[in-house]
């Protein structure tokens, strides 16, 4: 009963990268009106296992809208299957958007931990059009095959720092290690962060530390996506909130990461 | 083909409705003209004070189905009649309002302030409540529910309906006890008690430790408290428990259930609640059935 669930069909259905996929869906009703950090919520399979839909953010949405996954779990792993021509299930676009940096702003850094890189390509996709706004990417990855090849940010005139766990490519260690190596401003600097709970606990530190402003794409295991079960909900300043229709964008120095 | 159903003095266009706190708060993304077609709407149980719910985590899949510990976050009867009431009025179809008290006197002002305010079809009493002074449930206890259920009943304007717990040992005991209390209705069932364990934590993985267990894993055992149920009660039944299909839908018809909700589905289907009111009419039709009741109960021997 809801008028955003439609069936789709799959475009392309690829290996990026050793460990990431990229799934392009011909989602024209979606594609006209999603924005980045907004998610689409996908029924991994005809049947009940798994039993949840999956919530992915929007990686790109030009021709089709794209995105970006690990075949990790029973769901991702259902969606590696899928081939050019199958018909998706997909709910969106769901949520709310990352908000564009106001004027002042001269300096967006954005943070990713892993999978956590998926909103911000349609994002600087956006972000390339503005002037005299410089464009860093923090990302950290586990191995350097976790590591999504970055020509697409390049392209878009990103600036690229990476951290690897293990060191394999870029700073050993985890993102915060990359840190120390933007010079920041609280007037003219803006944040935004997708990841692991634990790396944007680090960010917000970061930013407190520096009294910097920002916003963290959050996420938590969801049933509905439409507001209905308040399964998603998470801890803010001002109360629980639903990740799916209160989010997944919150002011980062808001969510209190558990 | 008539497929409307009576509960007390409210007539319901058909049997199709939704479990309460499973259709909801996000009006923007319903499609008002397909969820006109059911009939009626049940919203998400509300207290006396609001009530902030439970730490996360809340949910989490389980085999054909999931767990839920949301801890009945809700604005309060004072905030839903505000806020709420109004975008389900605009529906235009039957509501039942799900409550729940923490104690007697909560129930008693919760069916005031709804008898104060218009367009509302029925009251459900979730009875999956404290029972003050035992260590039970009010739905677990057949006394409790004989008095909240009366008490109620003596107050409201609109038809009471007692919706039941599975976590008993003899579910008629309850159903009989409603009934004798004055009872225009029964809807079970709720969700089952479980819980789910993180083995590399060796931790409880909800928030609050338990949580329902609901979806399809717990429809077989619903049919048949719905059928043990509707053998001793003589008033209607709406059904609930893993409804995905018309064929679950019909499986409960058929178990003695006048009304079917939809309910965990709608999480994972939003078309579900339509696909099972179309299904119900095309079976209907393929049998020669022209009138619902023809339906109902309508189980042979084996």
């Amino acid at each position: 009963m809801s008028k955003i669930q439609n069936i789709f069909k799959v475009v392309s259905n690829e290996k990026l990268c050793p460990r990431f996929f990229r799934l392009c869906i011909d989602a024209k009703s979606i594609l006209k009106k999603i924005q980045p950090g907004q998610f689409i919520h996908i029924r991994a399979t005809d049947g009940l296992e798994p039993f949840f839909r999956r919530p992915f953010s929007v990686y790109r949405a030009q021709k089709y809208v794209e995105i970006f996954y690990e075949p990790i779990g029973p769901g991702t792993k259902n969606l590696a299957l899928k081939k050019k021509g199958d018909d998706i299930d997909v709910l969106g676009p769901l949520g709310t958007p990352f908000s564009l940096p106001s004027k002042n702003i001269k300096q967006v850094v954005m943070i990713a931990g892993g999978i956590g890189i998926a909103p911000f390509l349609a994002f600087s996709d956006i972000l390339k059009k503005k002037k005299n706004l410089e464009l860093i990417l923090l990302y950290g990855g586990r191995t350097k095959g976790h590591v999504y090849p970055m020509k697409e940010f390049k392209a878009n005139g990103v600036k690229i720092l990476v951290a690897t766990d293990d060191g394999s490519i870029g700073a050993k260690g985890r993102v915060s290690e990359l840190f120390s190596k933007v010079k920041t401003d609280p007037k003219t600097t803006f944040l935004y962060t997708c990841g692991p709970t634990p790396m944007m606990a680090a960010v917000q530190a970061f930013a407190k530390k520096y009294n910097l402003q920002g916003e963290a794409a959050c996420e938590e295991v969801m049933a509905c996506a439409l507001g209905a079960c308040l399964g998603c909900s998470i801890k803010t300043t001002e109360g629980y909130k639903t990740v799916c229709y209160d989010g997944p964008v919150f002011d980062l120095n808001k969510v209190i990461f558990h | 083909m008539n497929l409307s159903i009576n509960i007390g003095n409210t007539t319901f266009r058909n049997p199709v409705t939704v479990a309460s706190g499973t259709f909801g708060h996000a009006e923007k993304y319903y499609n008002l003209d397909e969820v006109k077609q059911l009939g009626a709407i049940v919203p998400k149980t509300v207290t006396l004070p609001a009530q902030t719910g439970n730490p996360p985590q809340r949910i989490i899949e389980t085999p054909s189905g999931m767990l839920n510990a949301i801890g009945i976050e809700n604005p309060g009867v004072d905030g839903f009649i505000e806020k709420k009431l109004p975008t389900f009025k605009k529906i235009g179809i039957p509501l039942i309002i799900s409550i729940l008290g923490h104690n007697d006197d909560q129930f008693r002002i919760l069916t005031e302030k709804f008898n104060a305010v218009d367009g509302i079809a029925a009251l459900e009493l979730n009875l999956s409540c404290p029972n003050l002074g035992h260590k039970t449930l009010v739905a677990q206890d057949p006394e409790a529910t004989f008095r909240v259920v009366k008490l109620v009943k003596s107050l409201s304007r609109v038809p009471v309906i007692a919706k039941l717990s599975p976590n008993v040992t003899d579910i008629t005991v309850i159903a009989k006890a409603a009934q004798e209390a004055g009872a225009d209705g029964i809807s079970l069932i709720n969700t089952f008690t479980a819980m789910v364990i993180d083995v590399k934590k060796r931790k409880s993985i909800l928030g609050n430790f338990t949580g329902g267990l609901s979806g399809p894993a717990i429809r077989p055992i619903a049919v048949h408290m719905v059928h043990q149920v509707a053998k001793t009660v003589n008033i209607p039944i709406i059904a609930m428990g893993g409804i995905a299909t018309a064929s679950d839908a019909l499986e409960f018809l058929i178990a003695g259930a006048s009304m079917v909700a939809v309910g965990t589905m709608n999480f994972v289907n939003p078309r579900a609640p339509l696909e099972v009111l179309q299904g119900i009419k095309e079976y209907m039709k393929e049998n020669k059935i022209d009138d619902i009741k023809q339906l109902i109960g309508n189980l042979h021997k084996n």
